[in-house]
């Protein structure tokens, strides 16, 4: 075996146990305080307190400025959004292509699929929060319920959408953006990886393809007909304000709501598709 | 820099559009003392799984991928019984007697088929005589042949000579008697896949519903060793044991392409055997065992 392979090899399994590790360390503060718990399964389960922050930034950002600036501001969100959505769509590829359980089911006893073998996978030592969603669905989790959403947690989708999101605010308005991806780092993420639904890994890679597409998408906006159909775009909005103002609040409803709305309606989509032309 | 930027968006775009999506693939032991072992699959020639039966150190398999009747051994390998050429189209479940002769139903081409145990395919009773759609079977005490029909909803009796009656009418409510098992008492269990309900047939002919959980329970297929039931759900990807007046346990949950787990049978030593159809249309499967793990 080539010395290079051997050193990449060595590295990657440094880099896992460091994440695992890192993991074990944040989540060792789940499973020991009732409340404590609940305030993390609040913030993760309610809408308004773990996206809404995230809606609201949105809004303040896009309505915020006058004259030129707001049409600057309008521009880099409209390709915030165009960006989010490639990002969604990149991170949900990933996941289903990269096969990595959520922590929680690692802490069972499982065996992957390696072309015809099953092969058992090293067990994680999560900790499992006291709030009543987490144990209903670890004791769902003991009785074999598998979701198959949880069994591909790389990347994270959360991280890679609220980051491309915030980091667009924050693009178009420093201290809206600054809250905004505090508000996704320090609650939304670390509730995440608490909670043992994503590891440091899961959350870095979903960073780091909501920062490669925001930039990509930037730079192609610097690019003449791009930036003039923006440009374009943005006066429409500016101009025809209540029906942009309809747009951008079913925008930042799905955006609070994680795009839950636009998934089942892409899952009726889909059912409509198999049922109909027997796809 | 923008041509480096255009290439990330064109490239994701295309990702997005042509990624062949896989299916992540795993079991995952509810029970730790049992582990998990892939023993027969496609690339030696098996279809995809329905019936299993375990005797004598083999397996027999109604493959209702491959059309075939087919025999499994550690030795052996695997080996054809009978094909599609005699008339059956998609082998469903299968039981044995003791002299070896083999009865297996068909849901697609009807009717109660045999294998004797010279190896002499036949049709038994096909479906001029009422038997349309034939699911689970099972080997009565008095040998004659148990068959459910899930089309008529109900449970045939079929004798040996091949005259069939009605044993359980549609008064009865068995939407899709999927499967069925006689226990060590007299007691037919028969799985419902359809109403999602495992009914016990009582020696006096009255009939129980044991376990009715539309939401969490789908019973596949079900066979009876050593006081226990042992159940595949094909909807919800589990092996689970049942023991009368004992909470359902579940031993196994299976996901991805391993979800649609169906035949089920055990060895002497307390093995489980778990049919699984990874993809039915494309004739692949699985038979996994499942034992327990040693020291």
């Amino acid at each position: 075996m080539p010395l290079s392979l051997l050193i990449l090899l060595s590295a990657g399994s440094w880099f896992m146990t460091l994440n695992n590790q890192l993991l074990i360390a944040i989540n060792s503060v789940a499973g020991r305080s009732w409340l404590f718990d609940n305030v993390v399964a609040f913030f993760l389960d309610n809408d308004l307190a773990k996206a809404g922050v995230i809606g609201c930034c949105f809004l303040a950002a896009w309505y915020g400025g006058k004259g030129a600036d707001q049409t600057a501001r309008r521009k880099i969100l409209l390709t915030t959004i165009v960006a989010a959505v490639f990002v969604i769509g990149t991170t949900k590829v990933l996941s289903k292509t990269i096969f990595l359980p959520r922590p929680e089911i690692q802490s069972q006893k499982i065996y992957q699929l390696e072309g015809d073998q099953l092969v058992e996978m090293g067990r994680m030592p999560v900790r499992i929060p006291l709030d009543e969603e987490s144990q209903k669905n670890y004791h769902a989790l003991l009785s074999g319920d598998v979701e198959t959403n949880d069994l591909g947690s790389f990347p994270s989708d959360h991280a890679g959408f609220f980051l491309v999101i915030s980091l667009g605010i924050w693009l178009a308005s420093r201290r809206l953006g600054w809250l905004a991806l505090g508000w996704t780092v320090f609650v939304i993420l670390a509730a995440k990886m608490i909670s043992a639904q994503h590891t440091p890994l899961d959350v870095a890679a979903g960073a780091l393809v909501a920062i490669a597409e925001l930039a990509a998408f930037r730079y192609a906006a610097a690019r003449k007909w791009f930036d003039a159909l923006l440009d374009r775009i943005s006066q429409l909005t500016l101009r025809h304000s209540a029906l942009s103002s309809a747009f951008i609040f079913a925008v930042a409803f799905e955006m609070s709501s994680t795009l839950v709305h636009v998934r089942e309606f892409l899952g009726l989509l889909g059912a409509v598709r198999r049922h109909v032309l027997g796809g | 820099m923008k041509r480096a930027a255009l290439t990330i968006i064109a490239l994701t775009f295309f990702a997005q559009l042509s990624c062949h999506v896989q299916k992540h693939s795993l079991v995952l032991m509810t029970d730790d003392s049992y582990r998990p072992r892939i023993i027969a699959t496609s690339k030696t020639g098996l279809g995809s799984p329905d019936g299993l039966l375990w005797r004598n150190g083999s397996i027999y398999i109604a493959d209702e991928g491959s059309d075939e009747m087919e025999c499994w051994s550690p030795t052996g390998g695997l080996k054809e019984l009978a094909d599609s050429h005699f008339g059956f189209l998609s082998p469903e479940d299968l039981v044995m007697d003791a002299d070896g002769n083999i009865f297996f139903s068909d849901d697609d081409a009807g009717g109660v088929w045999t294998i004797d145990a010279r190896g002499n395919p036949r049709l038994l009773a096909g479906k001029e005589k009422g038997l349309i759609s034939t699911e689970g079977i099972a080997l009565a005490p008095d040998g004659s042949i148990l068959v459910g029909d899930g089309e008529q909803h109900e449970v045939f009796r079929v004798t040996r000579d091949g005259a069939v009656s009605e044993y359980l009418g549609k008064q009865y409510g068995i939407t899709k008697p999927e499967s069925m098992v006689f226990d060590d008492r007299g007691n037919l269990y028969i799985a419902d896949n359809a109403d999602d309900v495992l009914y016990l047939l009582d020696a006096k002919h009255e009939l129980h519903r044991i376990i009715a959980r539309r939401d969490s329970f789908s019973p596949e297929t079900i066979f009876f060793s050593k006081g226990a039931l042992y159940i595949t759900d094909s909807h919800h990807g589990k092996l689970f044991m049942y023991r009368p007046n004992e909470e359902l346990k579940t031993i196994a949950a299976f996901a991805g392409e391993l979800k649609n787990v169906q035949g089920i049978t055990t060895d002497d030593a307390g093995n489980i055997y778990v049919g699984v159809q990874t993809d039915l249309k494309r004739r692949l499967g699985d038979i996994i065992e499942i034992s327990k793990e040693r020291g």
